[in-house]
Formats: structure tokens, sequence, C-alpha cells
């Protein structure tokens, strides 16, 4: 009971403090920094969407006002079934360049992901959603990346703005703040085990279509790269900026969604637990594997002292009584909070 | 006041839902990836 139990606390805490650790010393000691250089190469932007009548103007709006040569930029909004009429609004477009591929039938973003690759002509591969905006430079900053020709893939940064469009300091702002500065440190290493959806690119060779069914095709793409032996990288200076979620309540349901697509890479990319064929195997199991396994160890831990309530154990039970206690408050008071309303973040003040 | 129990309460959320994501994969329930009606929806 008590090898378990000290098993199950050494686990959760070298998943959110050893981890990290690990990273700066191995930084310090194999840093692999990217040899960016500025150039311009071809880039198609792909916006996946279904119905983004409320947002996809402005995020046409913004694609076009990007810092980057419009000759050597394409455009394409890939539709996935819309029925709220978005693809009148894209239609609109067409004169400025918007190249639209249309579906009728809903089928999920990788599907409509992989129609809109068949007509992309860019040697890099921007991926956008309708729902965010980037800085001016963003597209340069992510073809800096390319100039180095071990680098596949290269993700952005998400900021998440509150309502004064400032970083949200949140609960959940400071747990993506902790994602990130994660991200940044194995960027530094080699690769990070999956990208940003709002905002990453790859080099267009290196696309595979995706299975209609792919929950995550920003971890699925970036991690078939990694194991096809480029690197996946992290440039915080393209930025995709977003409104933060309102409560924990309303990350819960985005996070269910990326942990689900975790499992389900597990099941297509093998791979990826296979030591000498994944060379990020280490930050693989410990990011994205070790928080599956989190939620499993906390109830270990709590179970396990429930058994044995002596000395330094009722002391560690108060702990999690205290955690458990604090959590269920919080769930109440998040009852009552009210969404957050949706802001356009003004692009001339955030422009990097 | 707000901080001490919001902290615990997003640990624990982020901590379930690597629960219900397991359960969601192994029910196969299409909902939590092809919904994109909802008004608070954003990416990774």
């Amino acid at each position: 009971m008590e090898i378990v139990f000290w098993l199950s606390v050494a686990f959760v805490f070298y998943v959110y403090f050893g981890y990290p650790a690990l990273l700066l010393l191995w930084r310090r000691l194999a840093a692999r920094p990217v040899k960016k250089k500025h150039w311009e190469p071809t880039v198609s932007i792909v916006i996946a969407a279904h119905n983004e009548r409320q947002r996809i103007e402005a995020r046409l709006n913004n694609c076009l006002s990007l810092d980057y040569p419009r000759r050597k930029l394409q455009i394409i909004v890939s539709l996935d079934g819309p029925t709220d009429g978005t693809e009148f609004l894209v239609w609109k477009y067409s004169a400025q360049g918007v190249q639209l591929v249309h579906s009728r039938e809903h089928s999920g973003k990788a599907a409509a992901l992989n129609r809109a690759l068949r007509g992309a002509t860019g040697e890099i591969v921007v991926f956008a959603d309708a729902r965010q905006t980037f800085n001016r430079s963003a597209i340069r900053e992510l073809v800096a990346n390319f100039a180095d020709e071990t680098v596949g893939a290269v993700s952005g940064e998400l900021l998440l703005l509150d309502d004064s469009q400032q970083e949200a300091v949140s609960d959940v702002g400071l747990y993506w703040r902790y994602e990130k500065a994660l991200r940044l440190l194995e960027s530094g290493i080699h690769s990070i085990a999956g990208a940003t959806g709002a905002i990453y690119a790859i080099r267009r060779e290196l696309y595979q279509d995706l299975a209609e069914d792919t929950i995550l095709d920003d971890v699925m793409t970036p991690m078939r790269i990694v194991l096809g032996g480029r690197r996946t990288v992290f440039e915080p200076q393209a930025k995709a900026y977003d409104i933060v979620a309102c409560c924990a309540r309303a990350e819960y349901v985005r996070k269910v969604r990326t942990l689900c697509g975790n499992y389900q890479m597990l099941a297509h990319l093998p791979a990826a637990v296979v030591p000498w064929k994944n060379p990020i195997f280490v930050q693989f199991v410990s990011h994205k594997l070790g928080r599956l396994f989190v939620p499993w160890a906390l109830i270990a831990m709590f179970v396990t002292n429930l058994f044995m309530l002596h000395g330094i154990y009722a002391v560690t039970f108060s702990l999690q009584a205290a955690l458990y206690l604090f959590a269920a408050l919080g769930y109440f008071l998040s009852k009552r909070e009210v969404a957050a309303p949706v802001l356009i973040p003004d692009e001339s003040r955030k422009a990097a | 006041m707000k901080r001490l129990v919001s902290l615990p309460y997003t640990f624990v959320v982020m901590n379930w839902a690597a629960v219900a994501g397991l359960y969601y994969f192994v029910t196969g329930k299409k909902d939590v990836w092809l919904g994109s009606k909802s008004s608070h929806r954003h990416k990774r």
C-alpha cells in the first residue's frame, strides 16, 4: 500500500514539476537552436470551417492584412457542410483571391483539411481556424524556421486574452502559460509533441491525408512529421489571439476533446510509444502520456491514503482532502459564473 | 478566496477531463469533436 502511494506521489510530481526541471537541465546541456532565416517561400493558408458566418469575414480580413507578399500567399477556405450561409460570405472575397472549397456534406475538420490540401500550391501550408486572428508578422515568423532543413513543422503561440484584451491570468490562462513554457523548452531540445491548431505550419510535401475521424489534426500531423525524422518547433513570435474560456468548465470541454484525441492518436500512431522509433519518446511519454495517467495516480494516492492515516499519512490525507474540498467549493462557485463576452482583439495594438 | 478554490477546481477539472476523454474514446462518442456550435469553442 505504501509503495503504491509513494509511487503515485512521485509520478504526479514528476509530471508537473520533475519533467519541467528535466527539460531545463536538458536544454542547458544539449540545446538545438533552429537556424532561422527570413525568406519568402510561397505559402498557402488553409482555414477549415463549418458554420462561421459570424467570424469568417474578420478572419479573412485578417489574412488579407498580413505582412507577406500577396502574390506569394494563397488563401483557401474549406467549408464542411455549412448551413448558415458562410459560403456566400466567402464568395465575396473571391475577387481578392480567396479560394473556396465547398463540401455540402458535414464530414469533419480532417476531411475538410484533406480537400483543401489537394488544391494547395504553397511550399509551406499554414493551418488556421476561423475563430482566431494572427499578428501581422505571423507568417514571416513561421516560415523563417523552415530555412532550417531539419524543421518540418512549426507551431505558433495561441494567446488567450481576457476582456481587457490582455493575456489572461485566470486559472485557465495560467494553466495555458505553463503549457507554453513546456513547449518552449521541448522545442529548444528537439520537438514539441503537437502543435497549436489555431496557428501551425508544415512543409506541404510532408502532409499525409488524415483519417476522417481524426480528432486532433494539430497533433497527428506534427507527430507524423517527427516520426518521419524532421523537427516540430515552437515559434512564440507567431501569434494567434483568442478569448480565454470563461471558466474551468468551458476549458473542460476543450480538454476532454484534446485528451480523447490523444487516446485516438495512440491508436493511430503506435510508433509514438516505441523508443527507437520516436525521437522525442521521453517528451511524449512525460508530457502526453503522463497527463493521461495523472488522474489514475491521484485516485491511487487518495484510496491508498484512506487505509493509512497514521503519522505523515494523516498530513498527506488532510492535504488531499483540502484539495478536493476546495475543488468542490470551486465547482459551486463556478456555477454562478457567466460567460465572458466575445471580443475581437484590436490587431493594431497586438501586432508584433 | 476565489483563487483559493478556483485553482484546485481547475486542477481537478483538467484531470477529470482525462478520465472523460478515455470514456468518450472508448464509447466512440463523436460529439466531442464534431460539435462546432458552442459559442465558446476554441482550439489548443
